[in-house]
């Protein structure tokens, strides 16, 4: 269906606006820089590309326009009469004729032109070339400037159409300026249709829906006719009719009774006789509108006339009123109901049914026995119903317990529970124990099953499981692992003290450290031997005696002179001491020379190392990576 | 209001405590402090982290199948509240609760018997190797030769005579 795609038409740009779009668009996706050292092949292409990118951006849009307008021919009648009557058939198609014109105009440019540039010698010529050439293309689009604008309009004003399905139910409402067409619609439908005193407040078709057994109904309403033969019609009305012509609807005729629309009811009727044609083939009905002003029995003679006439003629009078809404409901009704019934006739009447028809089947359910099976309502809902009717005491509610205890209200849902034993209710349920969630351990058979634990635990005890192993040892296992603890005890000192030995330095014998007689003996002592009276054993006597009581023996070689002579000499710094006092002035001198070498923390007298204590290379220049804050 | 299960540790979440955190998958992890949920982030196994509860009962450290342990158990279907089934469930909670507690220490001690049959075997060994750092080998035996020569002498004195 083209119907709802008016709205979707690609807006139409101003000729101006079109140009301007396009060369920009040029501007901006084609490559920009040539250089006249370029080759000629590529400058030639750079020019045609530009041409052509040209052409073919206005052949899409131009394109798009052209397909997007409907095509006067492809639509539904109804549509094409309407937008006849709006915007002028001829011109519409004129004007998209033109630009079907501009569009195969600029293609013929732009292929004209591409084949000049293939000779194009220089850059000078091809550039000429595709101003010429993109000059054509925008003249020749200068010149639809009146179609597009026209265009334009045509697009705003479709686009705001009321989307009237030709095909589906619909009532349309007919009849004077003034009489309460627009009014019927508000009230019917959920349109809101302005309504005002003057004539022609409705100046186009108005779409409103609404529903009847449950199906949607659209409700038509157009501007006033006034009776005036067709030529000299103009658009407003023109819309009427056409919708009158196309709309395959009921006709809904109004009348006004009290002639307030400022015309006497013959002359309604003969608007009635000239239009009557256009109502062939649908159901009609005529309203008499605003009959609480005048009734028609209230009319006069000639004018009841008038209507017993048209009963007479077989057509649906109904008496109604916009404003008290009498009759509305009526008139919806038998429309709809005639129209239904006109439709499926004229289906019934067609090819299309009897496809349809010979896959249906009306299946009616013939009763299997006698018995009774009325619809079951139950006992609650028919209390309610009783109670709404008879507009009995309704139940107290929360709400008025509030009000009633004021203050004292506590808000107690636990009364509503439904509970085995409703004594319970008020009961306040414990959910934690210990850590627990009681509600992990509820179980109907719980008890069943806390028995046969207890009776396995009860085994499991029998059996010795849970008996405690000897924990008293024997004493033997204890002495043991006492006698283990103290070995290894005394493993880890024996670590401890190696760690603390000095291993970097000189690797003195074993002999150079003299052995106090006291941690010989109670080392030893220690481990258990008796070092009780030893005081005559080897290592007891003094080191001297133990040299002078050792025999030289024959064989042994004789030592040396310096040895023996330096055993005889006495030591440097008693030789040449007469006594005490200068002994004393001795050492004092000797202590005084060692100051000055011991602050200088020198080995010796020899000692002539000189300390770097201040290395420049750690206290001056930058560093590579890092801070010098530092030094 | 119910106290959950940290997913990490297996530690209990009270209410107000620990985070919870739910993934687009729709399943729900509690936990009872950042140090688990931390952990969870840093996507860390639980039966391989060696403090959690999970990789105990998985490495084989701590009771696993018992029937006491089949009694707490999730339930999705509620009951109404019955009184005295409440409070005989009450009562066999706290039942069940000794025995299970029983139980898991009997099998940790059992688990740790062994250790303690290898360590008696160790300190046997270490008197055997190394009691030469306490107590010296010959200790005894001086005392031990005098009072066999005293004892000969003694004997030969007898013979003489």
């Amino acid at each position: 269906m083209a119907l709802y795609n008016f709205k979707k038409i690609m807006v139409v740009p101003t000729a101006k606006d079109f140009i301007d779009l396009t060369l920009s668009k040029t501007q901006r996706k084609t490559p920009t820089v040539v250089h006249k050292h370029y080759q000629i092949h590529r400058i030639r292409h750079f020019y045609m590309r530009k041409v052509k990118f040209t052409q073919q951006n206005y052949h899409d849009r131009l394109s798009q326009i052209l397909t997007d307008f409907p095509k006067l021919d492809d639509i539904h009648p109804f549509y094409a009469d309407l937008m006849n009557v709006l915007y002028d058939k001829d011109h519409y198609k004129l004007a998209l004729g033109q630009i079907n014109i501009a569009k195969n105009l600029i293609d013929n440019v732009a292929k004209d032109y591409v084949r000049l540039m293939k000779y194009g010698d220089s850059l000078y010529r091809c550039k000429q070339l595709k101003r010429a050439a993109l000059g054509r293309m925008c003249t020749i689009l200068k010149r639809q400037k009146q179609s597009l604008e026209y265009l334009e309009q045509v697009r705003q004003h479709l686009s705001r159409l009321p989307t009237i399905d030709p095909n589906t139910r619909t009532l349309l409402l007919c009849g004077y300026p003034n009489v309460g067409k627009s009014s019927f619609i508000n009230k019917v439908t959920r349109a809101d249709v302005e309504v005002q005193p003057y004539a022609f407040t409705t100046k186009s078709l108005f779409v409103g829906h609404m529903d009847y057994k449950y199906l949607r109904w659209q409700v038509v309403d157009t501007p006033g006719i006034l009776d005036h033969p067709l030529e000299e019609r103009n658009t407003i009305e023109m819309q009427a009719i056409t919708a009158l012509a196309h709309l395959r609807a009921a006709v809904l005729y109004v009348m006004d009774l009290s002639e307030q629309c400022g015309h006497t009811l013959s002359q309604q009727l003969e608007l009635f006789n000239s239009i009557r044609p256009l109502f062939a083939n649908k159901p009609l009905i005529v309203m008499a509108n605003k009959c609480d002003v005048r009734k028609i029995s209230e009319l006069s003679e000639e004018n009841q006339k008038i209507i017993a006439d048209l009963i007479a003629e077989g057509i649906t009078v109904i008496e109604t009123s916009s404003l008290t809404e009498e009759g509305v409901m009526q008139v919806k009704t038998e429309a709809c109901d005639h129209l239904l019934a006109h439709r499926v006739n004229t289906k019934m009447k067609g090819k299309k049914v009897h496809d349809v028809l010979n896959r249906l089947h009306l299946a009616i359910p013939a009763k299997r026995d006698q018995k009774e099976r009325p619809p079951f309502i139950p006992d609650g809902a028919m209390v309610r119903r009783k109670a709404m009717e008879t507009d009995a005491p309704k139940r107290k509610l929360e709400r008025d317990l509030e009000i009633e205890l004021g203050d004292d209200y506590m808000l107690d849902l636990q009364k509503y529970w439904d509970l085995m034993n409703p004594d319970e209710k008020q009961d306040r349920i414990p959910e934690i124990w210990e850590g627990h969630n009681i509600a992990d351990y509820i179980d109907p058979e719980i008890m069943k099953r806390l028995e046969d634990l207890e009776r396995e635990e009860e085994l499991r005890e029998k059996a010795g499981e849970y008996d405690s192993e000897e924990e008293s040892e024997d004493e033997e296992m204890q002495e043991i692992r006492q006698l283990a603890s103290q070995i290894r005890e005394k493993r880890k000192l024996k670590i401890l003290e190696s760690r603390e030995k000095n291993t970097k330095g000189p690797r003195l014998p074993r002999t150079a450290k003299k052995v106090e007689r006291g941690t010989l003996e109670k080392d030893m002592s220690d481990l258990g031997l008796d070092m009780t009276d030893k005081d005559d054993s080897h290592y007891a006597q003094r080191s001297r005696s133990l040299v002078r009581k050792r025999k030289r023996e024959v064989s042994a070689p004789p030592t040396s002179r310096t040895r023996s002579q330096s055993a005889s000499r006495p030591p440097r710094d008693q030789s040449g001491v007469r006594d005490a006092k200068m002994l004393k002035k001795v050492k004092v001198l000797m202590k005084g020379s060692q100051k000055e070498m011991n602050r200088q923390g020198k080995k010796g007298e020899s000692d002539r190392h000189v300390f770097d204590l201040k290395p420049k290379h750690l206290f001056a220049g930058k560093r590579k990576s890092g801070s010098t804050s530092r030094r | 209001m119910r106290i959950e299960k940290c997913y990490f540790c297996s530690a209990p979440v009270y209410p107000g405590h620990g985070m919870a955190f739910v993934r687009n998958d729709c399943k729900v992890f509690q936990f009872c402090r950042s140090k688990c949920h931390k952990n969870f982030k840093k996507k860390r196994n639980p039966r391989k982290t060696r403090w959690t509860k999970a990789f105990r009962k998985a490495s084989g450290k701590e009771l696993t199948v018992d029937n006491s342990l089949e009694f707490e158990k999730r339930r999705n279907i509620p009951l109404k509240y019955n009184r005295e089934l409440w409070s005989k469930t009450v009562e066999a909670m706290k039942k069940v609760e000794a025995i299970k507690q029983k139980r898991q220490s009997r099998f940790i001690v059992n688990r740790l018997k062994k250790g303690k049959e290898l360590e008696k075997a160790a300190d046997i060994s270490e008197i055997k190797k190394n009691i030469h750092l306490i107590k010296a080998p010959h200790a005894g035996q001086a005392k031990q030769l005098e009072d066999k020569m005293v004892q000969k002498l003694a004997e030969d004195v007898e013979m003489d005579e």
